[in-house]
């Protein structure tokens, strides 16, 4: 990622040599990646401020993430979990005074283990988004107003390759837990176990792949309150807990994992209607795209794999671009894009329950990376 | 008792996730029981001309043997593998080792291999007994484009007779 940056930079330095056009009548030439390049400039800038911090932590957390980290850390380390809510709905110019704070912060946060506050970050206003790109580019900044007039808040989480995949996971089991729809968990379910019965068919081993299927369903038994276990273990499951699990390795890879699973074995179940499109990603055969592509950790998702996914679970996604395409004349708009599950997977729902049309999973996607949005 | 812990929580590991309390599955029994499954399935199913098991008491660090294909200059030879599991097994890919040198391009002096499965396209969704039959695969059809001993790749691309010839004496040499 980091090379294929610095490739792009350097192409990114030639063109402007070689083309002296102003940026601002050029935005047409310039590439997604730019944007993610702006993104970790303004990152490559926060993480001057704080001389002791090293880079690996800084690529997921800017100074605001980090200070809010800081005060969850320490309510943790003081075991008073109560007053997490109110430190971290403040805004949070931590002074930086001198070395030792820097070092004592850190050493805090090592202590509590800061892996896992990366996973998925706190809900934060769209106005963080903005700040972030506040020196970048205009299209961007009124794309990003738009998106303000529609949605509340937006959660990032960690860009490491399974971004997708965990802004799934948590949106969907955020939505469970909201309404409590035992109905749309019963008919996941039911796809679920047409997930399973499509692996076995494709020649997995059971072994390799039931743990990351009956986590899954553990977790969703978990989310819906109204079931007995979960009165009897956690009465008092919350978003809390949601995201505490969703930062806890052993469950959120997990799951990450049983997406994966899921989503190669619906490609490779229906790899006629697939091969096109990984044709024209990667040259590569269903069979070697899956391999490579979709079953390892850490490997992005594109279109493909939200679209098999999408149908496999019979779950509606949006996803939401902030890139600089699309910019008419007469105002800018901000392009999205709903993943519908195909009619086909809807007649193997059981029950003849019907699958929602509109989308209560949204993302917002920038190149190279997504995060969950929250509609107004 | 490595084993004894993997063991033990492997057969509540299910019970205690499903009761919410998070931080049941740590990931060392999760792997453990995962290890133990593999074992079993490749007691009762083990790929053809091969072997692996635990190497003493410990569950992570076990021994293979993969005799080498007929047809190939390394037929008739047994070579012995180190496979050492990580503790996020399988999210991270098991180190595996040559014991008994071998003239091949995608094996160094130090028993290191290049396989992409072992690398970059290692997933969860693969086993030990993939892995075994992948390195068997490589006995047969060596990858001269990303070798580990360029003077190994060197010759059997220009003269794969002689390649051969030097393979299967090693092949006599150290593994019979």
């Amino acid at each position: 990622m980091q090379n294929q940056d610095g490739a792009v930079a350097d192409r990114e330095k030639e063109s402007a040599v070689s083309i002296p056009i102003s940026e601002v009548d050029d935005w047409a030439n310039f590439a997604d990646d730019d944007i993610m390049q702006q993104q970790s400039a303004i990152h490559a800038e926060e993480a001057k401020k704080i001389p002791f911090v090293g880079d690996k932590y800084l690529l997921c957390c800017n100074l605001t993430v980090l200070a809010s980290y800081l005060l969850y850390a320490v309510t943790l380390f003081q075991g008073n979990s109560l007053s997490v809510v109110s430190l971290s709905n403040t805004n949070y110019p931590m002074p930086m005074k001198n070395g030792w704070t820097v070092f004592i912060i850190f050493a805090i946060l090592i202590t509590c283990g800061i892996e896992k506050f990366c996973y998925m970050e706190l809900q934060e206003p769209l106005s963080m988004l903005a700040a972030e790109y506040e020196s970048g580019s205009p299209i961007l900044l009124e794309k990003i107003k738009v998106l303000d007039q529609q949605y509340a808040a937006i959660r990032r989480t960690r860009g490491d390759g399974n971004c997708f995949f965990r802004s799934f996971m948590f949106s969907y089991l955020e939505h469970i837990l909201e309404s409590q729809d035992r109905a749309e968990v019963d008919r996941i379910k039911g796809n679920v176990e047409e997930c399973r019965k499509t692996l076995q068919s494709l020649g997995h081993t059971d072994f390799t792949f039931e743990d990351f299927f009956s986590l899954f369903l553990e977790q969703l038994e978990c989310v819906l309150q109204g079931n007995e276990d979960s009165i009897r273990f956690s009465p008092f499951f919350s978003q809390d807990e949601l995201i505490l699990r969703s930062r806890d390795q052993s469950i959120s890879d997990y799951v990450v994992m049983f997406f994966r699973f899921v989503t190669s074995g619906e490609i490779r179940k229906r790899s006629e209607f697939f091969e096109p499109f990984i044709l024209g990603l990667t040259n590569a055969t269903v069979e070697q795209f899956c391999k490579s592509s979709v079953e390892p950790m850490g490997e992005e998702s594109d279109h493909v794999h939200i679209t098999a996914l999408s149908d496999a679970l019979g779950v509606p996604i949006r996803v939401v671009y902030l890139d600089r395409s699309s910019c008419d004349i007469g105002g800018v708009s901000v392009n999205h894009h709903d993943f519908l599950p195909t009619s086909a997977n809807k007649s193997n729902a059981k029950g003849g329950s019907t699958v929602p049309v509109k989308p209560f999973i949204t993302l917002l996607y920038r190149p190279g990376h997504y995060d969950i949005l929250y509609p107004k | 008792m490595m084993i004894g812990g993997g063991r033990s929580s492997s057969s509540s590991s299910t019970a205690t996730a499903a009761g919410g309390t998070w931080v049941s599955t740590t990931s060392v029994s999760a792997s453990g029981k995962r290890i133990q499954r593999e074992m079993s399935e490749l007691n009762a199913d083990p790929p053809p001309h091969c072997s692996a098991a635990p190497k003493g008491d410990n569950l992570f660090h076990w021994v293979a043997t993969i005799i080498g294909p007929p047809g190939t200059p390394y037929q008739g030879g047994i070579f012995f593998l180190d496979i050492t599991f990580p503790s996020d097994y399988p999210f991270q890919p098991p180190k595996v080792v040559f014991k008994t040198r071998i003239y091949h391009c995608n094996v160094d002096a130090a028993g290191n291999l290049s396989l992409d499965i072992l690398k970059d396209s290692w997933s969860p969704a693969l086993t030990i007994s993939k892995v075994l039959t992948a390195i068997r695969s490589i006995f047969s059809n060596p990858d001269p484009y990303s070798p580990l001993t360029s003077g190994v790749a060197r010759l059997y691309l220009a003269d794969k007779a002689k390649h051969d010839e030097i393979a299967s004496e090693w092949t006599l040499r150290f593994a019979k």
